[in-house]
């Protein structure tokens, strides 16, 4: 028989549990969570980007048939706001002004929705439209007003720089200056968000439906927003159809839904529609940089400063803004995967009067590598040098590891150089330069760009809970077969397979005798949930610590069971055996009934029972994932339109659980990168109306536009729990770079650089005329 | 994103569906409902009827008549797309209604309910208009035909009266041969810009979409064999059509320089 320690599952590629039910549509959504006598829900939202409330007449909307109730802030008055970090907070119905368009005005709680929009367009407000901000840079300097007369605009404002950074740049002989800007994006999640509400009139607990990332947070902000006792709500997190950062906050519609249905003692549910989610749903990417670079004759860069600027909205999102996260952190690994010793960062982030921003998958990576690999690249075409080989000479060597980069992020051990040579051979970056220069020729424009990574996961506090830690809960039950439970609010990533995989190794039992429940506050131990790329290396480990003293446990009762010493006990398909001497064994099965109901044989100083909760908090505060993205484009000058032909990455996520599921995650990444590069924005005009408020105008990525992908794994195990690390944003941190780079290298005919993220066909065809001599 | 409150009527003939909305001025058509039905959710369009005519057989009919080739209104796209008569006698047309959408939109999307529609950056409106086809539109008054050049008024607007159904196209034969492009950018999206290109031994033409705000047709005497004049005569022609963006122009130039090409090709 196999050695049991050996791990059979952890690295196999398993096929995903979720994919029968999610293919065969059976998943059961938020919005297909139907109650008797339910209520839903619809906004009447804001129409203007900044206005005075003069008044709001609901009479006509309260007599109209079908409707239950209708709520303004007289009626819900709860407001979003985190106290200790900004100076402003979100009424969750407008207070007597709108800051933004689509901000939730009144509630309609209706017998349906078709109702609810009915009674909506009834209600009048009378708005006494003000001048709205919109411009960055304005903004900064209070210009043309402060969006919250108490607050200044500039709600978040740091400066950093390494000792002797002056110096260094002044002597550095090279310089060079760029401006980056990375437009509006979403998340554009499949389903969208949505909360539905009921109280148990026996209990007064009330049950809140949620679709969101992390179960037990929602919980907390519901029970500090509304003041209810924790043990009185219950938040239960259904399917959810993707969140990737955009639901890991506490929306106004979240309180609403459940203020209502608490008011009411009705089940109440509302359901984003597409154009909500566009408005409504936490916005991200809103950045501009001002770089400059100081770098020798050889291309070593020397020294970077960075104006980080960032426009958050109207108000920070709940509880934390995206504009925070994706500059601060985004000043922490500029400087990538390159040993560039000098560093000076000035961040500001500014309150206008456009949606909230929030966290969307990656969030400060995206920005920060764009600038990265966007500086090595200039410094490569100012030299005259090869990009690749600028990349080497900066890169930092394995030799260096624990590395501490210029912002004093400690980088753990990576296989940077190794990533970007197997990518360079995978895509055949040798043989490309002269298919691109005969094509070139032929009035056909090829291009390659290359991006490598670092990737921050397993943050000890990340974006989706306040809690570093993730826990495990394992229960044996009486027949042998197994209930694990973990804090974790998967949206898609597979936790069920791959949670299972690793307690399977560890307890011994067959990968189809566990089920791994999650997302319901009364089954689920505390936990932080999904969000940071956590769930893995912290969730995982947690399934690993949980599997192991689980595991000592059962070698316990096999021991004294089977009248052994406990070293010589081994565990494998569901069966418990004296090393060497397979007869000499016992079904875990038997164990478990012994646990639960032989009682007298319980081993001396065990429990009764096979129940138990671990919790795992990584001793690093970061670990550090890394890789290296390259794509080939083709542009048509003439159009402007962008086509991605190949598409390589080597990627080192540590010790993988299961490749199959983590190339997942690199396919989906890289296909959100091509939309970040090429496709999404999100347009406001110059009254502060967002324009792109349907998937007609904001344009997501579809099969047709994205290429294979070659995938290779390379394995640097950390020094946490099982060497995993984290995976989940790298592919969208690196992607947007290294399509940007190709379009650049492309353009080298005619000069274009770019540096704004997306890349429309105007951009480019702008570069093509600017650069072209006539 | 409902619908505001409407009723819906199934006509099974066309008689049905004319006295349905001769009786309710508020009334529409339900054809394809690609982009009826999204407007209607978004409550930009409110009709207080839908007539239902999906059931009406004589509108999906593709026939060939002595000098013409008639469309039926509820001819899917993807009818269009691989109709036997179609491909052999305007191959243009479906190649053009292959760019439409994608799959599941062109299984309901019918060719009457682009042209009612009348986007400007549609792809069947223009085609009509460079073909030179004539509308055929039924009224409670009887039926009258229109050259499309007529029937296209503006952005989304036509000279269809309220009470009239399109009943079919009629597309003169031979049909002219014409090359066609567009430039998207992802497959299936309305086209930035697009152009189909005659060069017969009837006429010299470009009809351009996307470009100005319904699809605009110019002939001229012949188009130069030398690929600057020809791009020049091209610029030129473009600019007399008034777009909404400067960069399409150059777009034009291009897409409709592509269209000419495949012209050549189709001989």
């Amino acid at each position: 028989m196999a050695q049991a320690m050996r791990p059979q599952m952890m690295g196999a590629r398993v096929s995903r549990v979720e994919d029968p039910r999610l293919l065969s549509g059976q998943a059961r959504f938020l919005d297909d969570i139907q109650v008797p006598g339910m209520l839903e829900v619809a906004f009447v939202r804001s129409p203007h980007a900044a206005a005075r409330i003069r008044g709001i007449h609901t009479e006509k909307a309260v007599q109209y048939p079908g409707v239950h109730a209708v709520l303004t802030h007289q009626e819900c008055s709860v407001l979003l706001w985190e106290r200790d970090t900004y100076k402003v907070g979100q009424p969750v119905l407008a207070n007597g002004e709108v800051c933004y368009v689509g901000q939730p005005v009144v509630a309609i709680v209706a017998e349906n929705r078709y109702v609810a929009e009915d009674a909506a367009e009834l209600v009048v407000v009378e708005y006494e439209p003000v001048t709205p901000v919109l411009d960055m840079r304005e903004s900064i300097l209070e210009q043309p007003r402060r969006v919250h007369p108490e607050a200044e605009n500039v709600f978040f404002h740091k400066k950093y720089a390494t000792p002797g950074f002056d110096e260094a740049f002044a002597k550095a002989p090279h310089h060079l200056t760029a401006s980056f800007r990375t437009n509006r994006q979403t998340a554009v999640s499949m389903e969208p968000r949505g909360t539905a509400a009921m109280v148990d009139a026996a209990s007064g607990r009330v049950t809140v439906y949620a679709s969101t990332q992390s179960p037990h947070r929602m919980r907390e902000d519901i029970s500090h927003l509304m003041e209810i006792p924790e043990h009185l709500v219950r938040v239960i997190v259904p399917e959810v159809g993707g969140g990737f950062g955009m639901k890991a906050n506490c929306y106004p519609e979240d309180i609403v839904v459940v203020a209502a249905a608490l008011k009411y003692k009705k089940p109440v549910k509302w359901v984003s529609d597409r154009m909500e989610s566009l408005e409504t749903d936490v916005h991200a990417r809103d950045d501009i940089h001002d770089v400059e670079v100081a770098f020798d004759g050889d291309g070593k860069i020397i020294a970077i400063r960075d104006h980080l600027m960032a426009d958050g909205g109207a108000y920070p999102a709940y509880p934390f803004s995206g504009a925070v996260g994706e500059t601060s952190l985004a000043s922490r690994v500029l400087t990538g995967p390159y040993d560039i010793p000098h560093l000076a960062t000035e961040i500001h982030c500014t309150y206008s009067n456009k949606t909230p921003l929030g966290a969307y998958r990656g969030v400060w990576g995206p920005i920060a590598s764009f600038i990265q690999e966007g500086v090595v690249d200039r410094v490569a075409r100012h030299l005259g040098l090869d990009s690749a080989e600028v990349r080497r000479r900066n890169m930092i060597r394995p030799g260096q590891f624990p590395y501490r980069n210029a912002a004093g992020m400690v980088y753990d051990e990576g296989s940077y150089l190794q990533s970007m040579e197997e990518a360079l051979t995978l895509i055949g970056y040798e043989g490309f330069r002269a298919r691109q220069a005969k094509l070139r020729e032929e009035g056909r424009y090829l291009g390659i760009g290359i991006s490598v990574f670092v990737e921050p996961t397993a943050m000890a506090s990340s974006e989706a809970g306040s809690v570093g830690y993730e826990s495990c809960t394992i229960r044996i039950e009486p027949s042998g077969k197994v209930t694990a439970a973990l804090g974790l609010g998967p949206s898609g990533q597979g936790h069920e397979t791959t949670m299972a995989q690793i307690i399977a190794d560890q307890l011994g039992v067959r990968f189809e005798d566990i089920v791994i429940l999650h997302g319901d506050t009364d089954s689920a131990p505390f936990g932080g949930g999904t969000g940071g790329s956590r769930s893995g290396p912290i969730g995982g480990g947690a399934a690993l610590v949980a599997g192991r003293q689980m595991r000592e446990r059962l070698v316990k009762y096999a021991a004294s069971l089977l009248e052994a010493g406990e070293e010589d006990i081994e565990l494998g398909n569901g069966q418990a055996w004296v090393a060497g001497v397979p007869d000499r064994s016992i079904a875990i099965r038997t164990i478990a009934e012994t646990a639960y109901t032989n009682v007298r044989k319980i081993p001396e100083g065990l429990p009764i029972g096979l129940e138990l909760t671990a919790r795992y908090l990584p001793k690093r505060p970061v670990t550090f994932s890394n890789g290296t993205h390259i794509a080939e484009v083709e542009v048509d000058i003439h159009t402007g339109v962008v086509e991605v032909t190949r598409y390589a990455v080597v990627n080192d996520c540590g010790t993988l659980i299961n490749p199959t599921i983590v190339e997942g995650q690199i396919h989906g990444g890289v296909a959100q990168g091509i939309g970040s590069a090429i496709l999404e924005a999100l347009h406001y005009d110059e009254d502060g109306q967002l324009v792109t408020t349907s998937l007609l105008d904001y344009l997501l990525p579809e099969s047709t536009d994205v290429p294979r992908i070659d995938v290779r794994h390379l394995e640097t195990p950390s020094e946490g729990e099982g060497g995993i690390k984290g995976m989940g944003e790298g592919s969208l941190i690196a992607a947007p770079a290294a399509i940007v780079n190709a379009i650049s290298d492309a353009l080298t005919p005619f000069d274009g650089m770019v540096d704004t993220l997306p890349v429309t066909p105007p951009m480019v065809l702008q570069m093509v005329s600017g650069g072209r001599t006539r | 994103m409902k619908p505001a409150v409407f009723q819906y009527r199934k006509a099974e003939t066309t008689r049905e569906a004319l006295e349905a909305l001769g009786t309710n001025p508020g009334a529409k058509v339900l054809a394809g409902g690609q982009s009826l039905v999204p407007l209607m959710n978004f409550r930009l369009s409110r009709p207080d009827v839908l007539v239902d005519i999906n059931g009406i057989e004589e509108l999906t009919l593709v026939e060939k008549l002595d000098q013409t080739l008639a469309i039926g209104a509820l001819v899917r796209h993807s009818t269009l797309s691989q109709h036997p008569l179609i491909e052999r006698e305007v191959p243009v047309l479906a190649e053009a209604a292959r760019h439409i959408g994608h799959w599941a939109i062109r299984n309901r999307g019918t060719i009457g309910g682009s042209a009612v529609h009348a986007d400007p950056a549609a792809e069947l409106p223009a085609a009509l208009v460079a073909l030179r086809a004539s509308v055929v539109v039924g009224a409670p008054r009887g039926e009258r035909t229109m050259p499309a050049d007529e029937f296209f008024l503006g952005y989304y607007t036509t000279a269809l009266a309220q009470d009239e159904l399109v009943m079919r196209f009629e597309i003169p034969l031979p049909a002219r041969r014409m090359g066609f492009s567009e430039v998207v950018r992802r497959p299936g999206d309305f086209a930035l810009v697009g152009a189909y290109v005659e060069d017969s031994d009837a006429e010299a033409a470009v009809t351009w979409f996307g470009l100005g705000a319904m699809p605009e047709r110019q002939v001229v005497e012949a188009w130069p064999k030398g690929q600057d004049e020809r791009q020049a005569l091209l610029e030129r022609l473009a600019r007399e059509v008034q777009s909404d963006d400067e960069y399409k122009y150059a777009m034009a130039v291009n897409v409709a320089e592509r269209a000419y090409l495949a012209a050549q090709k189709e001989g």
